[in-house]
């Protein structure tokens, strides 16, 4: 049986999902994530992103914030496909 | 003793603190500044029964761990000192477990806390709603519903705080945020797509999203130009009749001269920005309260953080071409320290609308109709580029660090609050009017007595004899007399100028100007436009023979499409040098607006970067390299222009 690995949130593309794994680090970046509410386990899908690129648009908990690459990176996420 | 009670509204930044402060207290709410720094509380009060009650309405936080300076005062605030009684947490139902997550931390500070759920409508839209009551059961902290939009919800908190009841600190380190959300929270079944899903599916479209943000921030210039007009005019008028009664009433002289050009020409050149100021805060602020101007961020983050700015520079940045100094206050909402101060010091580079009528005089009178707008064009996009360049250079110098942190929550799109949006509009205003007021006023006064000192007596008994001659010739008097007499009055008011202090300080520094193709006079209109920068207009007008011209006037006319009125335009394309040779030509013109593009003239703005940066070192900075740049500019405009062929 094949464990899904996490990836990191930036690479989930829009309309993907994900539950949060983990977050790296425990710099102002990392806490202010966890302060966000990226918990472990917590659902998150990946909204859309800018036509430029970057950031990109996550919802979570009931709330979409904007992200950006280096930011979400940050972040590991196990996919779910629907 | 019936002492003030201090009652600490904390939260996240987009929990509705200010609209339920407002609603809280009846009277007006005051910023007040933490010492030694920019960053605001605002504070109110309010009475309930017999005791007083000190709102306090801190920074938005989103933990106990502090990212910003914005955030560790408002922690220090509760931790430290002045200790508040009551520490009211406003929490997004919407958003209940993370605000949990919020409300678990705060805990550990030891203050008691009291909860106000705000936002149950959002929450309700969104397709859950909270039980209020069973969470207060559940955290034995009281829990009161508010909606900071209608106002529901807050007499009952008002009353709450003016209570009696002690509350207890509570110690919540054992809460688990999400199973608490999940026990208080029903889940109303709507699964249907939001209002703000389907709004940001067309305004952040990866093809339309960017055509429609222009095509909006187009639409706020317009509003902002056209819109001002009609109060311009009063303003204009007003100022007019004025300047006409204090002529009519003293004798020509130094008082006469004083009240009318130093005292109401100064306050009408405050005055007249008012409008476009009024105008541009109302629509940044319907656009902030509404949720659109996080999308404007999502939009241009990349772009900016390019050249080293970030996604939230851009309304500090698009509210300059306006006018700089309401920019530059709005880049408190940039967190990072020096992202804001790379906004702050290339903000004045956006071409304000007092740049305008300059630009407009020139190409008017220098360059045909059809490249008008184009010439146009490439003066603004010449402070765009330049501000990019100078941003990019000074993240990479002296603000050399590291990057600012986006992270930016995206709200619901809602209605504004009416109150939120009129208290910013008078906030600014009235930051405007003091500080610009005072520092464009005395800049104005300082002008005014440079350029109309000294008054020599042989000057006014030359044209006295001229006047006598006219009256000789017309004794009935008649129009030709008239028109003689005005003339030689505008002769006397030039004679008067061209030896004045300012004069003189001109044409010691025109060879600073030389290589720019500058003479003396204009000079004289570069300097004196350092009050404001369309006292340039009734500067020139002056020097060139053509009399009293008002800025506010021109400004107005060139709005509603007469831009020469007193032949201004005519008198500078005759302009001639004291060697007779042109003082004027495309080749100037253009060098003169490059200057104007890029040079640091305004006081007020200037004034607003000592604030806002709260030091000497950055406005001295500002004005040094805009003034070096726009130097610069116009050197490289005339000499390589002269050395293409186009003097």
């Amino acid at each position: 049986m094949e464990f899904p690995q996490p990836i990191a949130l930036s690479d989930l593309k829009p309309g993907e999902a994900g539950r949060v794994e983990s977050v790296d680090g425990d710099d102002a970046l990392a806490l202010r994530l966890r302060d966000l509410g990226f918990w472990p386990d917590t659902w998150v899908e990946c909204v859309r992103r800018s036509p430029f690129g970057d950031p990109t648009q996550f919802r979570l908990r009931g709330y979409t914030l904007a992200l950006r690459c280096d930011e979400a990176l940050r972040v590991h996420v196990l996919r779910e496909s629907d | 003793m019936a002492g003030t009670k201090t009652i600490a509204l904390v939260g996240r930044q987009n929990a509705g603190k200010t609209s339920l402060l407002m609603h809280l207290s009846g009277t007006m709410q005051h910023p007040v500044n933490f010492p030694g720094s920019s960053v605001e509380r605002v504070e109110a009060s309010a009475t309930v029964g017999d005791t007083k009650l000190l709102l306090v309405d801190l920074p938005g936080i989103s933990s106990t761990s502090a990212v910003s300076p914005d955030e560790e005062l408002a922690l220090s605030y509760i931790t430290e000192g002045p200790r508040p009684d009551l520490v009211c947490v406003v929490m997004d139902a919407s958003k209940l477990s993370v605000e949990l997550g919020l409300l678990k931390s705060l805990s550990s500070l030891g203050v008691p806390l009291v909860c106000a759920l705000n936002k149950a409508d959002v929450a309700e839209q969104a397709g859950a709603t909270v039980d209020h009551t069973k969470l207060g059961e559940l955290l034995g902290v009281p829990v009161f519903p508010t909606n900071g939009a209608t106002g529901e919800g807050v007499a009952e908190l008002l009353d709450f705080f003016g209570s009696e009841e002690v509350v207890e600190a509570l110690d919540l380190g054992s809460l688990v945020p999400d199973e608490l959300a999940k026990q208080v929270t029903k889940d109303l079944g709507v699964a249907r797509q939001s209002l703000t899903e389907r709004m940001d599916g067309i305004l952040l479209h990866p093809i339309l999203g960017l055509p429609i943000f222009l095509i909006l921030v187009f639409g706020v210039f317009q509003l902002i130009f056209t819109g001002a007009v009609p109060f311009m005019d009063l303003i204009e008028d007003g100022q007019g009749s004025l300047q006409g009664l204090v002529a009519a009433g003293l004798e020509p002289g130094a008082l006469r001269s004083f009240l009318a050009d130093g005292i109401i020409g100064g306050v009408g050149a405050i005055l007249i920005f008012i409008p476009q100021i009024v105008i541009l805060i109302l629509c940044v602020s319907l656009l902030e309260g509404t949720g659109y101007m996080a999308r404007a961020a999502f939009l241009l983050d990349r772009p900016l953080s390019k050249v080293g700015l970030s996604g939230r520079s851009f309304v500090p940045l698009a509210s300059s071409f306006a006018c700089a100094v309401p920019g530059i206050l709005a880049t408190r909402t940039i967190e990072n320290e020096r992202d804001r101060i790379a906004t702050i010091v290339v903000a004045p580079l956006m071409s304000c609308s007092a740049r305008l009528p300059v630009y407009v005089l020139l190409i008017g009178a220098f360059f045909p109709v059809d490249q008008a707008g184009l010439i146009l064009l490439a003066m603004y996009m010449l402070g765009i580029v330049v501000a990019c360049a100078v941003s990019w250079i000074l993240r990479r110098t002296k603000l050399r660090g590291s990057q600012s942190l986006l992270m930016m929550e995206m709200p619901v799109y809602q209605k504004p609050s009416w109150r939120v949006v009129g208290s910013q509009v008078w906030t600014a205003t009235r930051a405007f009017l003091v500080m610009a007021g005072t520092v464009i006023f005395a800049t104005a006064i300082i002008i005014w007595l440079l350029s109309y000192y000294p008054r020599p007596a042989d000057v006014h008994e030359g044209f006295d004899f001229q006047r006598d001659h006219v009256e000789k010739r017309y004794p009935q008097g008649g129009e030709a007399a008239k028109k003689a007499l005005k003339k030689i009055e505008n002769l006397e008011s030039k004679a008067y100028r061209e030896q004045s202090y300012l004069a003189r300080m001109a044409k010691f520094i025109e060879p600073v100007f030389e290589p720019a193709g500058f003479d003396w006079r204009i000079t004289v209109g570069v300097l004196s436009a350092f009050p404001a920068r369309e006292l340039v207009i009734p500067t020139m007008g002056i020097l060139y023979g053509v009399g009293e011209t008002d800025a506010g006037t021109y400004q107005v006319s060139w709005l509603e499409g007469k831009p020469d009125r007193d032949g201004l335009r005519a008198r500078l394309q005759d302009a001639r040098r004291d060697d007779g040779t042109p003082a004027f030509s495309p080749l100037i013109a253009l060098a003169l607006m490059v200057f104007f593009a890029l040079c640091s003239q305004c006081m007020a703005t200037l004034a607003a970067i000592k604030r806002e940066t709260h030091s000497w070192k950055w406005p001295i900075f500002t004005f040094t390299y805009m003034t070096a740049l726009a130097w610069v500019g116009a050197v490289l405009v005339f000499q390589v222009g002269s050395a293409l062929g186009y003097a």
